[in-house]
């Protein structure tokens, strides 16, 4: 109590000190949720392509497509446990209209036998998954449901017919038979078909000069491939890129690692934030209480005369500065998670929300903001325990 | 065996190019219950005297006792905590806590004294009553007259229950009638309670009202006489 009535004493000076706090804890809160947001999204690709290995056209090939008849070569590989043929097309082809920070909305194979070999685990919140070798059933991702209002039971076009397509335009009537849970990260986007609708799909897609011409139902965008227990997923790929022509397999540990470069970029960015409000907030709290050490000389040395010991004096002081660091954190956080919920609820449906406020975030934030309060208080109070208590009685 | 013991008490300053001889070879013996008060002309070292018996910085040499301890050899912290023990402080300024009500500015030394926090609150308002200021415990000091600000540092002083009260000019800033009052609160918490009270005072007349007065020139003592014996300056 004593604290808030000395902080009340200079109430001007109080309020400034605690906006610096605000003003550097604001800046780490808003830049940490846009950090976790992002890396909840790589965490999630991490997972993805640490246990598969994706397989693609070979150098040079033209277009993006393989035979469906690699997938029996590359099982036959040594040490792959199974392999799927996957078409990935866009959900919304032609949609150029705003910049996405995420991943754009995909229409994706699904194969439920593959769900047993992915570590990253999708869950059905509502309806059921895929049969196997099911026609005209879609299973959509949380992101994907949310921006079209669709529910188990209801129909979906796909793709989705740009507001500017032209009359030859063609889609399919799917029908929705399960929902994914949230996983903030790329499943979100993906509408799952099986790989004849995809095949099909895949075909109008086509460009006009070979639409009618090719067999899609034996090509494939990608094939996925899982190594059988205990093998080394990187030496898989280079067996298979040996052992099968046509094709080129990506070392799992490429992609990670391509993934994990990114999530460096927001953890610099956060710890960038950080350190401006270590600047901000801590020359503040510094400068703050150091006036106060001077205005309290007389009191600091009333105290040593009465029996405070310097750790006494040297506690008071960096509490009533960890207390301005607490107040300063709890509202920088709070106008920090404000905003971005506000920005994050206005986001169109179409577009992926920038900021995600975990619980890590605000454990880091108010920690952040006491630690720096106290720190802060760590001179001051030196200053202050150092005072000889003769001269600070007598100080005018 | 004296509550206070001073035996050869000496400080000397370096000033400048020269040393001032504050304090110099003082002895003498304070008994419990004692109400002592030292008088002296400005510059004459009885606020540095007052400065060393409240443990507030080290002699030059010569030693003093409080209760029969030897207080030189001791630690700066064991010295705080002494002084939280065994001393309590009335200081010309008040020096109250302006953030705290006057209850609160008595109970203030128990904060750094645990062994009398114990019914330290009860104690506190008792001393308050005792002083006069029953009905003005939750008041700040702004709220408080000169006088009654004294008075609750009076009753600071004596929370921790302590051997010897010091006094640093108590009365200095209280017109006459309220430092006869104040006296008068300090002479009948002294007889009640036997606490030893050693004052510095430059008027004769508050001095008079003491058991015995001590008078100190060029930081030696020149006198040490009953009250009634004193005649003045």
């Amino acid at each position: 109590m004593e604290i808030f009535r000395n902080m009340a004493r200079r109430k001007l000076r109080s309020v400034l000190t605690i906006s610096g706090i605000v003003i550097g804890i604001l800046a780490l809160t808003t830049m940490g949720a846009m950090a976790s947001n992002f890396n909840a999204l790589l965490d999630g690709g991490v997972k993805y392509y640490s246990s598969s290995i994706q397989i693609g056209p070979d150098n040079g090939a033209l277009g993006s497509v393989v035979s469906t008849d690699k997938v029996a070569e590359i099982k036959r590989v040594d040490g792959v446990a199974d392999a799927f043929a996957g078409v990935n097309l866009s959900l919304k082809p032609g949609d150029i209209s705003v910049v996405n920070f995420g991943v754009p909305d995909m229409i994706v194979t699904h194969d439920p036998a593959a769900g047993k070999y992915a570590t990253l685990k999708m869950t059905i919140v509502q309806g059921r998954d895929l049969d196997p070798g099911s026609r005209g059933e879609v299973v959509l991702g949380y992101g994907v449901a949310k921006e079209f209002g669709k529910k188990v039971g209801e129909t979906i076009d796909l793709p989705v017919k740009p507001k500017d397509a032209k009359p030859d335009f063609v889609n399919h009537t799917f029908r929705v038979v399960g929902l994914l849970d949230k996983t903030l990260t790329a499943p979100d986007s993906f509408a799952e078909v099986g790989l004849a609708d995809a095949q099909m799909l895949l075909a109008d897609s086509l460009p006009e000069a070979l639409r009618g011409k090719v067999d899609t139902s034996t090509l494939a965008t990608g094939i996925e491939a899982y190594a059988l227990p205990g093998v080394n997923a990187d030496q898989l790929a280079d067996r298979i890129n040996a052992e099968v022509s046509g094709v080129k397999a990506i070392r799992p540990s490429v992609v990670v690692n391509g993934f994990k470069s990114g999530g460096a970029i927001f953890t610099a960015i956060t710890t960038g934030a950080a350190l401006l409000a270590l600047v901000i907030g801590g020359l503040a709290v510094i400068n703050t209480m150091l006036m106060a050490v001077t205005e309290r000389v007389r009191e600091i040395g009333l105290k040593k005369a009465i029996g405070a010991h310097t750790r006494n004096i040297m506690f008071e002081v960096v509490s009533e500065s960890t207390v301005i660091g607490l107040v300063g954190g709890l509202i920088g956080f709070g106008l920090g998670a404000g905003i971005v919920s506000l920005v994050n609820a206005t986001t169109p449906p179409s577009q992926t929300t920038l900021f995600l406020i975990t619980p890590g975030l605000a454990i880091l934030s108010l920690g952040f903001a006491v630690a720096l309060g106290a720190l802060a208080g760590i001179i001051p109070a030196f200053h202050a325990a150092r005072l000889d208590p003769v001269t600070a009685l007598r100080a005018q | 065996m004296a509550t206070l013991e001073i035996r050869d008490l000496t400080k000397h300053y370096r000033q400048g190019g020269h040393v001032v001889r504050a304090l110099d070879g003082v002895s003498l013996d304070i008994d419990g219950g004692e109400f002592v008060s030292i008088v002296g002309r400005s510059g004459s070292g009885k606020t540095t005297f007052l400065d060393l018996v409240g443990l507030l910085m080290r002699p030059t040499a010569g030693s003093i006792r409080i209760d029969g301890q030897e207080m030189g050899a001791l630690s700066d912290g064991r010295l705080a905590t002494l002084r939280g023990a065994k001393l309590g402080f009335i200081f010309q300024e008040y020096n109250l806590m302006p953030t705290l009500s006057a209850l609160e500015n008595v109970m203030l030394p128990l904060r750094y004294n645990k062994a009398r926090r114990e019914g330290g609150r009860k104690r506190a308002l008792r001393l308050l009553e005792e002083v006069g200021l029953g009905d003005r415990a939750h008041h700040r000091p702004a709220e408080l007259s000169g006088g009654q600000q004294q008075r609750v540092a009076v009753a600071r002083a004596l929370v921790n229950e302590p051997s010897i009260v010091l006094g640093d000019e108590p009365t200095g800033n209280l017109d006459s009638q309220l430092a006869s009052e104040l006296l008068g609160v300090m002479r009948r918490l002294n007889g009640e309670r036997g606490v030893t009270f050693v004052i510095v005072t430059h008027d004769l007349e508050i001095a008079g009202s003491t058991d015995r007065i001590i008078r100190l020139s060029d930081g030696r003592v020149v006198s040490d006489e009953p009250a009634g014996e004193v005649s003045a300056a």
